[in-house]
């Protein structure tokens, strides 16, 4: 600092600073301090502004520059000052209390939903304002209910015992391989007529629902495989649905779920119980639709199938195709949840590692 | 399936000057994503994902003939110059009716040869399918490839007498191409001359009447099988081959007599080969009737009005014979096409190539009264989120169990071989759980292995039982609590939960749930265990209990109001020395009944004191008694009466009151 600019009283009071400063023992003699430097009216920065004002003009820049550094480091100095003693009141208001409330407080348990629940959950939530409810079904299941009744052929390789498991005590009981047979067991139920000749389906003209659960599947587990898992199905009934109404079901689902920026497409695919078939991608949330990895450079990820009602679904619950129709979707919840919580691994999931629940689930 | 471009741009010239990702989207758009493009010497392969129904897609032809139905543009003709056919060289004879009812073939005799021309060789090379350099499979293969229609060439002088489609006999053995001899069975479809059999039917030729680089003279064979058969046989002798996949979801019988055709024209050009004689046995399958389409249809699964000449048009693209009829059409879909049996398929058709971007996205009306959540979900959810908050983590572990471990996780009348699988992924998985505690130990075990110092889970999930009956699912809660509590802060003392008052932090738990005293009462074996330097020791405490055992939260919204006093509170505390062996319970019900009309509000041990200042044998417990009435200010003499009388009670069951 160029100090020969500046007038010898300010000098005098820039030596004195550091003295002073250290004098000070309380916050009030640090305020009057403060004061005296740098407040606004006659502490030594407010003349230094004045002298500024008052100089010639070739000394202005060099004069401006020395007080702006002063003042600075004045600021500075009295601030950490005032930390240091407010710091020192805390510890003596500790120490007269006799506790001191900086040591760890005792924390409440928290415990954690799983992640996998918590998003089924949130999907019923997602759907209820839209009048579903939830049904749910057995995990051991009749070849009828997870076959026959969704239109899936004798000869299906899904219904060979390299892919379904079946009870070693007989009668085509296995472990349902998705939560569909939900959908048999509900057509079923409101296809059939009451003691008034009426069926639930016509006395209260439709039907809709989620039905999420547990389904297994004879895989190895590995990384993106087990042999059991979770889907959610969903379901409408009513008259005169068509693929537009799937449509705008699925896109205010995913907004909901994924946010209004959510970007879905469908595209045409088959199942044996929908007609037309269609499969819904939403934009990789990995890499925004760039391409990478996670979707095999597509820019897209699978998220779900889902369809029209096959009529022969619907003739096989006893409720007449020509009358009534409706939509299916179902969703895998563990690919979801990976998707969306970038989880490298499927095994976390049902491994239970407490840091994993915790930071995983939380609570809803 | 593998698609190599330049073969689909041969098929739809129009797809020249199109990007890769211009094709893959349009691919997408039709039903078959594209899960990776590979660049191969110059070119690129897509690997397209193919819907089991379309058995007509699984080519390059096949491809091409949807992309140009989406885009209105011709396909390339097929350059096929029909060959003359004349009287049979031996007799073919089609045994199985209409799962073998047509036999195309011609023989030739081969020339020296030139051999596979290199685009050829490098086209399979791209499909990862080898080129052999026997013009006879290269050719088939590439045909296949190219137009889907799987075709087969026998050496024409390994056959014996005749050839027949048939079913196989019982005992009947076939060594296939790749070397295994197959035990066949009748529902096995053969190719067979006079000597036996000789190929399995759309599946795979035989060892025995191969064409090698020896061979002089070929039969070609290009059929039609059905479906269903081929795939069970594939299935049943694990031959999934290129041809099997094709006949086995849908070949198309019109392109037998043309893929006979290209073959044999092929073997003339590659090879010098010179045609001996060409015949076909059987005819093409009579088309099935013409699907009544409504147009009221197309427009409600579509989710607008299409107009009747465009969808009309879009079929006819297809391939379909399209005739107006009363409110719609009728439609005969072309021969290639096996999965369009009903209306709604040829409405998706339409759908499919007006493109599913083109969907309006609407909400369906709300027209039916939306049903209530079931109690039983929200009874699940509502505990889930009351745990969590107890400081509890969710788990979901697997349905299997070992039956090893099952021993003594069985109920009565519960029979564990009935929730056996039969084709487990292994026999620690072959039980459907009847217990939750084993999986839940599992993971606390493992949790404090890893270095958790307290573990606290539970799952909600069915547990299996089986009786005679039939198998049961009962929604079931389980907890455990282990490890060490506290001792993490300066005000929280550190406790062992694996001591014999740990159980206690966990039946506080049970009874903030609502758990009936008899439950609790009635449970056995409590203790998680665990191995510590050798020994078996308690790590902590669990508990399950099925879900309709809990109290339901009934049908209010808020519980009926239940007054409350107003007036204050008097509590007193009394020391007294206690046995040590003396059990809380019975003492505490005893005091209170000697209050009996009194109002007490609550009555409890608040603090045990166990030191050796203490009278040999003895305890001191520290017991609360609070009275509080619903009318009144209570005067210190009448809870100093009541104080008495509990004492008396007390002092009755050999206890004291301390100094």
């Amino acid at each position: 600092m160029e100090t020969t600019l500046l007038p010898p009283e300010i000098e005098e009071a820039r030596q004195a600073f550091p003295a002073a400063l250290a004098a000070c023992g309380d916050l009030d003699a640090l305020l009057r301090l403060k004061g005296a430097y740098v407040g606004r009216d006659g502490s030594h920065a407010a003349r230094l502004m004045e002298l500024l004002k008052a100089a010639p003009k070739e000394q202005k820049r060099e004069l401006g520059a020395a007080s702006n550094a002063l003042k600075n480091a004045w600021e500075e100095a009295l601030k950490a000052r005032q930390a240091e003693l407010e710091e020192a009141r805390r510890n003596a208001a500790a120490q007269a209390s006799g506790w001191d409330p900086t040591l760890p407080p005792p924390m409440p348990a928290g415990g954690a939903l799983h992640p996998l629940n918590r998003l089924m959950d949130r999907l019923v939530d997602v759907f209820r304002p839209l009048g579903y409810h939830v049904e749910e079904g057995p995990e051991a299941e009749t070849e009828e209910h997870n076959f026959d009744g969704l239109n899936i052929p004798e000869d299906h390789p899904a219904r060979g015992s390299a892919d379904t498991f079946y009870f070693r005590q007989g009668g085509g009981l296995l472990l349902r391989t998705h939560t569909s047979p939900v959908q048999v067991r509900v057509l079923k139920r409101i296809g059939a007529k009451g003691s008034d000749g009426l069926s639930e389906l016509e006395r209260t003209g439709g039907i809709r629902f989620l039905a999420p659960g547990r389904v297994y599947r004879k895989d190895e587990i590995d990384p993106t495989h087990s042999p059991m898992f979770h889907q959610v199905e969903g379901m409408l009934v009513g008259k005169g649905i068509g693929m537009q109404h799937l449509k705008g079901t699925l896109s205010y689902a995913m907004k909901a779920l994924f946010g209004p920026g959510a970007d879905v497409r469908f595209r045409p695919s088959y199942f044996p119980f929908v007609e037309p078939g269609a499969e819904m991608d939403v934009r990789c949330p990995l890499c925004g639709g760039s391409g990478c990895r996670v979707c095999k450079g597509s820019g897209w990820v699978e998220l779900l199938g889902a369809g029209l009602i096959h009529p022969n679904v619907l003739a096989y619950a006893g409720i007449d195709p020509a009358v009534w129709s409706g939509f299916a979707f179902g969703m895998g919840v563990e690919r979801t949840a990976m998707m969306v919580s970038q989880t490298p691994d499927l095994r976390l999931f049902f491994e239970n590692d407490q840091r994993f629940l915790k930071t995983m689930g939380g609570l809803d | 399936m593998l698609i190599e471009l330049g073969a689909l741009k041969n098929e739809l010239p129009a797809l020249e000057g199109r990007s890769v990702q211009e094709i893959c989207e349009l691919l997408a758009g039709l039903g078959f994503p594209v899960d990776g493009v590979e660049a191969h010497g110059g070119t690129h392969v897509l690997e397209v994902d193919i819907t089991a129904n379309r058995g007509d897609a699984q080519s390059h032809r096949g491809m091409a003939r949807d992309l140009a139905a989406r885009l209105g543009a011709p396909l390339a003709p097929v350059d096929a110059a029909p060959l003359a056919e004349g009287e049979p060289l031996l007799p073919i004879r089609l045994e199985a009716g209409e799962i073998g009812p047509l036999y195309a073939t011609a023989v030739l005799e081969l020339g020296e040869a030139a051999g596979t021309p290199g685009d050829v060789k490098a086209f399979l090379a791209a499909l990862g399918a080898g080129a052999k350099d026997l013009p006879a499979v290269d050719a088939s293969n590439e045909l296949l490839h190219r137009y889907g229609h799987p075709s087969h060439a026998f050496d024409a002088d390994r056959i014996q007498g005749h050839l027949a489609v048939r079913w196989a006999r019982e005992g009947e053995t076939l060594v296939t191409l790749d070397g295994v001899e197959r035990k066949l069975t009748p529902r096995d479809l053969l190719i067979a001359d006079a000597a036996g059999p000789v190929a399995l039917a759309g599946v795979m030729g035989g060892e025995s009447t191969k064409v090698t680089e020896s061979t002089r003279r070929v039969l070609l064979e290009s059929a039609w099988f059905e479906p269903r058969t081929v795939r069970a046989m594939a299935h049943r002798h694990g031959l999934h081959t290129d041809a099997s996949h094709r006949f086995g979801r849908g070949a198309d019988p019109a392109m037998a007599t043309v893929a006979r055709d290209l073959l044999a024209r092929r073997l003339e050009a590659w090879a010098g080969a010179r045609l001996k004689g060409a015949w076909t046995v059987g005819a093409v399958p009579a088309p099935k009737a013409p699907i009544p389409l409504a147009t009221a249809l197309v427009d409600r699964v579509a989710g607008q009005p299409v107009e009747p000449a465009r969808a009309a048009g879009l079929l006819r693209a297809l391939g379909c014979t399209v005739e107006a009829s009363e409110g719609g059409w009728k439609v005969l879909p072309p021969t290639w096409r096996h999965d369009l049996t009903i209306p709604e398929d040829l409405a998706e058709e339409v759908l499919r190539l007006i493109g599913y971007d083109g969907i309006p996205a609407v909400l369906p009306p709300l027209d039916s009264s939306p049903a209530p959540l079931d109690p039983g979900y929200l009874k699940r959810r509502k505990l889930a989120l009351r745990l969590a908050n107890l400081g509890f983590h969710q788990t979901v572990t697997l349905g299997f169990q070992d039956p090893q471990e099952a021993q003594d996780g069985h109920a009565m009348g519960d029979d564990p071989a009935l929730r056996t699988l039969g084709n487990p992924l292994g026999e620690d998985y072959s039980l459907m759980r009847g217990t939750l505690l084993r999986s839940l130990d599992a993971v606390a075990r493992l949790n404090l292995e890893r270095g958790a110092r307290e573990v606290r889970f539970f799952e909600i999930a069915p547990v299996f039982r089986a009786t005679p009956e039939g198998l049961t699912e009962t929604w079931t809660l389980g907890l455990v609590w282990g490890g060490e509590l506290g001792g993490e802060d300066p005000l929280t003392p550190v406790r062992r939960l694996g001591g014999p008052e740990g159980r206690s932090h966990l039946l506080g738990v049970l009874k903030a749930l609502g758990v009936p005293e008899a439950a609790v009462a009635g449970f056995q074996r409590w203790e998680l265990t665990g191995w510590e330097a050798g020994s078996k020791v308690v790590l902590g405490w669990h508990f399950e209990i099925p879900l309709a055992a809990l109290p339901d939260e009934g049908e209010r919204v808020i519980a009926k109001f239940k007054p409350f006093s107003r007036f204050p509170v008097v509590e007193r505390d009394l020391s007294l020395l206690v046995d040590l062996g003396q059990a809380h319970a019975p003492l505490q019900a005893a005091m209170a009944a000697a209050v009996d009309g009194a109002p007490l509000q609550d009555l409890r041990c608040v603090d045990v004191f166990r030191h050796k200042s203490l009278p040999q044998g003895r305890q001191a417990w520290l017991m609360r008694l609070r009275f509080q009435a619903m009318d009144r200010t209570l005067t210190g003499e009448e809870v100093d009466g009541w104080v008495q009388a509990a004492l008396a009670a007390a002092k009755g069951m050999g206890a004291e009151q301390r100094a």
